[in-house]
């Protein structure tokens, strides 16, 4: 049994979606003591107990402490199954986390899966769909394992109501590197908008070409059905081997100009750093790598994020993560290496 | 202890908040919907309590709440109100729905919301929860503050007050406060005592009933009459006097008229209305000490008036009011005075319902030594100049007060008189060991004087005030007694020649004597009475 402290590192509610998607791959029974200890409503909300019943019900575990508020959570799988699968996620909860939380089991299951999921597809704190579909899919293709993604509709804070499906193929893992970049990346924009005024889309179009230099035929506006009102603009940054996608929310009370304009900041300092894997990336790449036995790449600094959720990994996966600078830079390299 | 499964909610839906439509209605404070959107609150069931007319809103608002909570299953109730306004139809209403709903306390974990509807519903919801017929607890939400997100706040408000902490610390202040007040603010020491007290400061506030304390005389029964009339008022439960008698002084003719009062003209001399102490009581408290020295007639008055709140002056022909609460005192077993026939035992079971027994001072003699402290307080603060005991005095003092020579057969009023004395003769507001040497020879004294006069005939006493009213003064004590024991025998019987037969019973076995009833009749006729006066009862 592995016992996990939730409050160790970064201290959110990833350690707990890593530590019970891992304990589903590896059978390992686990308990996660401390659940969000020093967050201000500590214990399980609502979307970490929406994970952890969807991972019940992938692996058929056992669950003590799936409660609200609760601060230990007890998960003892029984056998992964592969099949259809369908969550709903409250308050608008994200879809692609709890897709996370199961990925990795569904992708060392006995036979493909299909997830159908339903709630946010784009919020805060969360990787968004176009991040899945045009970044991470693609590079676990590489690596032998088969995730296809669709997005039926767009769900938004606080509305939700969005639709998200997944065919998952069972994995022959082969390991990974990503440590070049093309010199000169091509960067594309998107603007998502549903249910809001239509001069934000026009505004946010013309920060982006003031701040980034991109010309209109390269930035898209995309008008979407969705239950609520929404704005994200999406940047797509041609890498190389990497296709980087960096998300803004709109929100309420923010100016379009404003969410443009940090798009385009994030993407100046991906650029910036000359690396082909951005921050974000570097923490979805550790599970696939680990299960894959080995990988390596070149990353800006890792975050506290980053960093916890490698620690989790290593408590579960027989591999050793490596952080070190890589040159003069402040370029990273992150390895992961079979123990 | 929300589970997985979630609350169960019961909640107006609101016609007027819930309302907002449009895309720009996620930019709205809906409180159903906002409800289901927080994160740390887990809603499995929401019964929305609505109207016919309101179907479409109920839809809309029905499916918003399923797209941002999946988790939450929304079951209409149709509540046709022909005027939400109306109280006793929303609160029939909502009874009715409480019974047809049957919580479960445990499964259901269930909450009544209280932000919607009108405040007429509010009101009812937060009644029926209160008596537990929603078995729930009260769900608050609020608007959003400032930028804050749209769903707001929540709350759950747990009417089992006790659950509160700063709550719960005032209750606990009051009643120490409460108890204080009732022992005068004397730290008393003596457990039973104490328990005694902890009694009355819960029954006291409670409890309107009369309530009855005995003990011996000085045991201070009046004084804690007094505080329970001042806790009453302190906790605002009676607005009217404090009104006190002793019975015992007040017997025979005079009695009916002082606590029931008399109308002009109602006997010689009653040249003016009196109103009576019952009267004077309404609304507020009337002690009588010494109940058992009450005359039988006064005792049914009594009894009416604490039944029925009404009673009959002397000479009026339309009858009084009054509302009070009873105190009673008295230093005699009643069981025993309802077994002579001199208490009637209905009234004894009425004013028998919360009896406290104070102990005499022998009986609390670990509570001597604050007492006499109060004492000394009470003194100085009445001579407005300080007194105090030097060392060597005290020790003296509380050592014979304590020990088996400290007899206090009149118990607190002992020591009070005995402090009094001893305060007014101090010099320079100092109590010496020569004062205490004085003090203490007196306090022997009298209590040797009634080791002299034990029996100063006060069942006697009373017996025959009831029958010879203010005649009784003319009577010897040598006499009393003898016809105390007649006029109790008689009422053992059930005719004067059998009172009489075992009277003169000894006469009678020597043949002396043939006939016992005339010479029973012609000792009562001595004092004016005859068989129906003393058989009377």
């Amino acid at each position: 049994m592995i016992t996990i402290d939730g409050s160790s590192g970064e201290g959110g509610g990833q350690v707990l979606r890593t530590a019970i998607g891992l304990s589903l791959v590896t059978g390992e029974k686990c308990v996660v003591e401390n659940v969000r200890a020093g967050r201000k409503k500590p214990g399980l909300q609502r979307q970490h107990l929406t994970a952890v019943l969807a991972a019940a019900e992938v692996g058929d575990a056992r669950v003590e402490g799936a409660e609200l508020g609760s601060s230990r959570v007890a998960f003892v799988p029984k056998a992964v199954r592969a099949g259809d699968y369908t969550f709903a996620i409250g308050t608008a909860g994200s879809t692609t986390l709890v897709l996370q939380t199961v990925l990795p089991a569904l992708l060392s299951a006995s036979g493909p899966s299909t997830v159908s999921l339903e709630g946010g597809t784009h919020n805060p704190m969360a990787p968004p769909y176009d991040f899945l579909a045009e970044t991470f899919a693609p590079l676990l293709h590489r690596m032998g394992a088969g995730l296809a993604l669709q997005l039926h509709r767009h769900g938004f804070y606080p509305a939700g109501g969005g639709r998200v499906s997944a065919s998952i193929a069972p994995a022959a893992w082969t390991p990974l590197e990503l440590l070049e970049r093309r010199d000169a990346p091509e960067v594309r924009a998107r603007i998502v908008v549903a249910r809001i005024p239509p001069r934000v889309a026009p505004r946010e179009a013309s920060m982006l070409r003031s701040r980034l230099g991109l010309r209109n035929d390269e930035i898209v506006i995309d008008e979407v059905e969705s239950a609520g009102p929404g704005n994200v603009v999406i940047l797509r940054l041609q890498l190389g081997e990497v296709t980087e996608v960096i998300t803004q929310l709109g929100e309420r009370g923010v100016l379009a100009e404003t969410v443009a304009s940090r798009a385009a900041a994030e993407a100046i300092r991906l650029l910036a750093a000359n690396v082909p894997v951005g921050e974000h990336l570097a923490d979805q790449l550790l599970i696939p790598m680990a299960l894959a036995g080995g990988g390596a790449f070149r990353t800006v600094a890792p975050s506290e994020h980053t960093r916890t959720n490698a620690a989790v990994i290593e408590r579960f996966l027989p591999v050793a993560i490596a952080f070190h600078e890589d040159g003069q830079d402040g370029a990273w390299r992150v390895e992961v290496r079979a123990r | 202890m929300a589970t997985t499964r979630g609350h169960t909610v019961i909640s107006f839906l609101g016609a007027q908040l819930d309302r907002p439509r449009g895309n720009d209605r996620w930019d709205h404070w809906r409180p159903n919907v906002a409800m289901c959107q927080h994160e740390d609150l887990l809603i499995g069931r929401l019964v929305l309590l609505t109207e016919r007319r309101f179907g479409r809103l109920f839809e809309e608002v029905a499916a918003d709440i399923r797209a941002v909570s999946p988790e939450t299953t929304v079951e209409r109730r149709d509540l046709p109100l022909r005027d939400p306004w109306d109280f006793e139809e929303v609160f029939d209403k909502l009874f009715q729905f409480s019974r047809e709903l049957r919580l479960d306390p445990e499964r259901d974990d269930a909450l009544v919301h209280m932000t919607t509807g009108t405040h007429v519903a509010q009101i009812c919801l937060y009644l029926l929860t209160e008596t537990r017929r929603f078995p729930a607890r009260l769900l608050q939400t609020g608007p959003p503050t400032g930028k804050g997100p749209s769903r707001g706040t929540w709350q759950i408000i747990d009417l089992d007050l006790s659950r509160f902490d700063r709550i719960a610390q005032r209750f606990a202040e009051e009643q120490q406060e409460g108890q204080s007040l009732l022992k005068s603010g004397i730290d008393t020491r003596n457990a039973s005592f104490n328990e005694l007290i902890t009694q009355v400061e819960r029954v006291a506030p409670a409890s309107a009933a009369p309530i009855l304390l005995m003990g011996p005389t000085g045991a201070g029964k009046s004084q804690l009459a007094r505080r329970i009339f001042e806790l009453k008022r302190q906790r605002h439960l009676i607005t009217g006097p404090f009104v006190e008698v002793n019975c015992a002084t007040i017997r025979g003719d005079a009695a009916h008229s002082t606590l029931f009062g008399h109308e002009r003209g109602a006997f010689t001399g009653a040249l003016q209305r009196r109103p009576g102490l019952l009267r004077a009581a309404d609304k507020g408290l009337l002690f009588l000490d010494e109940i058992g020295e009450l005359g039988l007639d006064e005792q049914a008055m009594l009894l009416r008036a604490l039944e029925e709140k009404r009673f009959l002056p002397l000479g009026s022909d339309k009858e009084a009011q009054s509302d009070f609460q009873l105190v009673a005192g008295t230093n005699r077993d009643l069981g025993r005075a309802v077994a002579r026939g001199a208490f009637r035992e209905d009234l004894l079971a009425r004013i028998n319902l919360w009896t406290f027994r104070l102990p005499g001072l022998r009986d609390r003699i670990e509570d001597l030594e604050p007492n006499v402290d109060f004492e000394l307080e009470q003194f100085s603060a009445r001579a407005g100049r300080r007194v105090h005991f030097n060392a060597e005095a005290r020790a003296a003092y509380l050592q014979f007060a304590t020990a088996g020579t400290g007899l206090w057969r009149g118990n607190f009023r002992d020591l009070n008189a005995s402090i009094t004395r001893l305060c007014t003769l101090a010099s320079g507001g100092r109590i010496t060991e020569k004062d205490v040497d004085g003090e203490l020879g007196r306090l022997q004294a009298d209590w040797r004087r009634d080791d002299d006069d034990p029996a100063p005939g006060a069942d006697d006493d009373a017996l025959l005030s009831g029958l010879l009213g203010g005649r009784l003064a003319q009577v010897d004590r040598f006499d009393r007694v003898q016809l105390a024991e007649v006029v109790r025998t008689c009422r053992r019987h059930r005719s004067l020649s059998a009172a009489g037969r075992e009277l003169f019973a000894a006469s009678r076995a020597r043949k002396s004597s043939s006939n016992d009833t005339d010479r029973l009749r012609k000792y009562l006729s001595r004092f004016d009475l005859d068989w129906s006066k003393v058989s009377r009862a």
